[in-house]
């Protein structure tokens, strides 16, 4: 099964840089892996998503619950977000149960590393120390997340 | 403690959390009676971008507005080309013009037809009394059909393919140069726009159909736009040509009053004249006025100075449209809705699918254009560069970019004024009275979220730092605040429409 790593942030905007910190890191050390970066919303972020088995999504997650730095790992049937939730917000869940729906070439396995970011809205603001600390132990989550046999953490 | 006991002054907040906090948050005051003193409409905005311009080339600044902006980036990178013709004193040539504002076209197609299906869609398409679980793209693409649906991908992919073919990259076009554009069309190219030009425009006339059956057959809807909670009576803003019709890339800047009658016309640098900005202490956000009427508050009519942008603002403040088609549309709408200019906030979503038809037959003009595939694509400055300004009406409104420069092109100052920024007093209104015929005592229920997002949602107000936002829904909070400010009670619809109180 084929897999991506879809690595989604800003470059200008503090710790939203963090996604594509892991895709620079990813394409010198990885070269095998594929590897896509995204700073944009919605809809497009479907063109990221299709043609692969497996996606592995590496974002910046806002829970305020968490210190910065903290990453945390879940999968798409984890989130419930259609329906329920606003009914006018398209993000990258919402795109995926339309690709689903309107049976494009949508990953069947999808698993989010999430890192509490500090600041994401400065424009050229600085990464927090601990926030660029997680870059490392990003990595060798999917270095692990790689070889493991697909569905074997279905929580689904 | 449960929001229904509350019965002291507080100010309710309707917050919707996302992972960068990116999405407008409405503040509702109540009075002593409990019912709806004011509502505001906020955007968080990110902060300190003046100050990362400074120093930088502006000939960079196309480039990096775009990078700023995940949901209109082809409208920042337009805007910020504009300013550096300004800023260098250099026209484009005719068909750099010609291939910018084509490119520019083929963006309007997308952008609004996703607006209009898959945002609006869940409003109109589904229905605002729909049951939450049908309120989404699902319950759009069960209305309109697997087909439809198909269609609006497909359309969307075929006209990225030619922004990317034509603008270096989909997402984000690095094609705009002060006095031109980098790259020409060949005739390859250009048969492909026809192509998906020719489509384009027989989907815009689908999708007007598919508004003419599902809304305007449909009484409820109907009333609904028409219904007073969703009316204002404001100034409107927006580009026109020579011949005051709609145009999206270059003109003159207009403003009717609430009247309809012309009120101002003038080029985009002269924008200072005309605009001035408000701010009010619970909020981030530059409210601009019409700064020779003067800020009066948030009150409808001619004595205020607040005025609209986007969609329907643009066709009020035009005399027509460009293209037949477009211009037929245009007529129906405005005689259903009484004559101009409308009023009418949630017509913005027919307005947005005027404006579809228009770019696709400009889309369409523009590429049949023999001059389209000219090689001529650049005048090169060769003035000292000190300041310019450059407008375009991004999907969302009226945008502009204004820089000055030392003389070898570097930023002193930089100072944007987005689309979302000409709507916020006018969003604000529009929240505030749904708040006040929605909410009635201290019971706030459930459907006054939707309603009340309804409100706002029909301008598309546009974040920019709204990106890719996880977990991927908008959860919304109502926080009930004692006179001191302290939340004494909340409600809070989660991310799988659950409600907790």
């Amino acid at each position: 099964m084929s897999l991506r790593v879809l690595c989604l942030g800003n470059s200008l905007l503090a710790d939203d840089a963090f996604g594509l910190l892991v895709a620079e890191r990813l394409r010198g050390q990885e070269p095998h892996v594929d590897v896509a970066e995204a700073s944009t919303s919605g809809f497009d972020l479907l063109d990221y998503t299709l043609g692969a088995d497996r996606l592995l999504v590496v974002d910046t997650f806002k829970s305020g619950a968490l210190p910065p730095g903290a990453i945390s790992v879940f999968r798409e049937e984890d989130v419930q977000s259609v329906p329920g939730g606003s009914p006018h917000y398209v993000g990258l869940f919402e795109a995926l149960r339309l690709g689903k729906e309107l049976r494009l070439p949508v990953p069947q396995d999808v698993t989010i590393i999430a890192v509490e970011p500090a600041d994401c809205l400065t424009v050229g603001g600085p990464m927090h120390p601990a926030v660029q600390g997680a870059v490392e132990a990003v990595l060798e989550l999917i270095r692990k997340q790689s070889v493991v046999r697909p569905g074997a953490h279905n929580c689904g | 403690m449960p929001a229904e006991t509350i019965s002291t002054p507080r100010n309710i907040t309707i917050d919707p959390i996302t992972r960068l906090e990116g999405h407008g948050k409405i503040d509702i005051w109540l009075n002593a009676q409990g019912q709806v003193d004011r509502a505001y409409f906020q955007v968080p905005e990110l902060r300190g971008f003046e100050k990362f311009a400074q120093g930088r080339l502006a000939e960079d600044m196309p480039q990096i507005t775009s990078r700023i902006c995940g949901v209109c980036p082809t409208a920042h990178h337009m805007a910020g080309t504009k300013a550096l013709d300004s800023l260098y004193q250099v026209q484009p040539t005719s068909a750099a013009a010609k291939i910018r504002e084509l490119i520019y076209s083929t963006f309007y197609v997308e952008d609004h037809t996703l607006h209009f299906y898959f945002l609006g869609g869940p409003d109109f398409v589904v229905g605002p009394q729909a049951p939450a679980a049908q309120r989404n793209v699902l319950g759009v693409i069960a209305k309109v059909g697997l087909e439809t649906g198909q269609k609006v991908i497909s359309m969307r992919r075929r006209l990225r393919e030619l922004i990317a073919l034509a603008g270096g990259k989909p997402a984000h076009p690095v094609f705009g140069l002060p006095g031109g554009v980098a790259k020409r069309l060949t005739e390859e190219d250009r048969k492909k726009f026809q192509e998906v030009a020719a489509e384009a425009v027989s989907f815009a006339h689908f999708t007007l159909e598919v508004f003419d059956s599902v809304v305007l057959k449909n009484s409820d809807y109907v009333n609904l736009i028409l219904s007073d909670m969703f009316i204002h009576r404001t100034y409107y803003l927006g580009m026109v040509d020579d011949k005051n019709r709609v145009n999206f890339y270059d003109g003159q800047l207009r403003v009717v009053s609430p009247e309809g009658k012309e009120y101002a016309k003038f080029p985009g640098d002269r924008y200072l004249d005309y605009v001035a900005e408000h701010v009010e202490p619970w909020s981030y956000m530059k409210f601009t006025f019409l700064k020779p009427i003067g800020w009066k508050g948030f009150v409808d009519g001619p004595e205020s100075g607040i005025y609209a942008v986007a969609p329907l603002a643009r066709l009020n403040a035009a005399d027509g449209m460009a293209t037949p088609l477009a211009q037929q549309a245009y007529e129906k709408m405005y005689a259903t809705l009484g004559g101009k200019p409308a009023h009418h906030t949630l017509a913005i979503h027919w307005a947005r699918v005027v404006e579809i038809l228009y770019a696709a037959e400009r889309m369409k003009e523009l590429a049949d254009d023999p001059e389209i595939t000219s090689p001529d694509i650049r005048n090169i400055p060769t003035a000292v560069p000190k300041e310019g300004v450059g407008v375009v009406e991004a999907p969302r409104g009226t945008l502009i970019h204004h820089y000055q420069t030392d003389e070898k092109g570097r930023i002193t100052k930089a100072n944007l004024i987005v689309a979302t920024q000409n709507n916020a007093a006018r969003i604000a209104m529009s929240v505030d009275k749904a708040a006040k015929g929605l909410i009635k005592g201290s019971d706030i229920p459930e459907g006054v979220l939707n309603m009340v997002e309804m409100a706002f949602r029909a301008y598309d107000p546009c974040n920019g730092c709204a990106t890719h936002s996880l977990p991927g829904s908008m959860p919304l909070m109502v926080r009930l605040h004692g006179p001191q400010g302290e939340v004494v009670a909340t409600l809070r619809r989660d991310g799988d429409g659950t409600v907790r109180r």
